[in-house]
């Protein structure tokens, strides 16, 4: 069910006017997300340096989410199948790290609007340095769904679950 | 009329026939785990869910020079903690593999994190295996029976082969 969801989330959008222009890079993404449909801007902090922040977003994102993940779901009557591609980018400077994920559908979904190079823009996080040890972070995010990877892009910046998500979950 | 011992046979031999239909034909075959057990693996795996379950699974390949691989076998991961012995001062490619299925949902997919390991003479490598609500994880460290000290071994990509 969580995967009829993506191409409807889509159709939704291309219907509602929304999606006549996606986000073709992080900060259009970052104007966009908080006052789009299922679209959110979260902000918390973490007691942890921003180094190590930083650090764990540069080793975990490459790790986790450079990933294709084919996903098949079955009712009595349908049958999807799903190939999507994920591309993670981390950039670190002294005032801010970025992790952005995008992502691509290779098959089973019908893009209605231009699509960026590496794939739609589906979560940017930025952490920013506060003190010694305590480091803001903002994330621009889906507000349904993709919880799995929202709760593992957390878990890296807190410092208490260095997992990866499981991205057929998604 | 068939005696029990022909009856037993003939069981005997569909069963073993079937097992050689499912082996074969899947390509899995059981690692011989024949070594010395330098890797203890302990894993932890929950689904979340009363209506899904989760196997893990670890498949062993033998690096070659040019990185090829070569498939050694399989050994599930379905103890708390299972022994297994690799080559050492040779590259072996470790596949811990996630195989989830959903009942309610009629969905099934499977996931999993590779590593580069070449294991030392001497050292013991005890890897921690976690599949937790949709997280997964997979940690080494690296120890010496008669020597103190420890280290963490970060996972490395097929792509770090040299």
């Amino acid at each position: 069910m969580k995967y009829l969801l993506i191409p409807f989330g889509i159709i939704f959008l291309a219907l509602s006017g929304c999606a006549t222009h996606h986000p073709q890079n992080a900060e259009e993404f970052r104007q966009a997300a908080p006052g789009a449909f299922m679209g959110k801007k979260e902000t918390f902090e973490v007691d942890r340096s921003y180094k190590d922040v930083a650090q764990t977003f540069k080793k975990k994102a490459p790790q986790c989410l450079n990933i294709r993940v084919k996903t098949t779901s079955q009712t009595t009557t349908s049958y999807q199948v799903l190939v999507t591609r994920y591309k993670p980018t981390v950039m670190v400077s002294k005032q801010r790290a970025e992790l952005h994920v995008q992502q691509h559908h290779e098959t089973g979904v019908l893009k209605v609007t231009k699509e960026p190079e590496g794939g739609y823009y589906l979560v940017v996080t930025d952490a920013y340095p506060v003190s010694k040890n305590k480091t803001k972070i903002v994330m621009y995010r889906p507000s349904m769904g993709y919880d799995v990877m929202i709760k593992a892009i957390k878990g890296w910046a807190t410092g208490k679950n260095m997992g990866c998500p499981d991205m057929t979950k998604i | 009329m068939k005696t029990a011992t022909q009856v037993k046979q003939a069981s005997l031999l569909v069963l073993l026939l079937g097992f050689g239909f499912l082996t074969g034909c899947s390509g899995i075959k059981t690692y011989p785990n024949n070594l010395d057990k330098n890797l203890s693996i302990t894993t932890t795996t929950e689904s979340g869910s009363f209506f899904s379950s989760v196997n893990a699974a670890l498949d062993i390949y033998l690096v070659n020079r040019d990185c090829s691989l070569e498939y050694q076998g399989t050994i599930k991961l379905d103890k708390a903690t299972v022994t297994v012995g690799i080559p050492t001062d040779k590259s072996s490619y470790l596949v811990f593999g996630f195989a989830s299925s959903s009942f309610l949902a009629n969905s099934s997919g499977s996931i999993s994190q590779e590593t580069l390991l070449k294991p030392r003479k001497g050292y013991r490598y005890k890897i921690n295996v976690s599949y937790l609500d949709d997280i997964y994880n997979v940690e080494i460290r690296e120890t010496h029976p008669r020597k103190s000290t420890s280290r963490d071994v970060d996972t490395a990509g097929l792509n770090t082969c040299t």
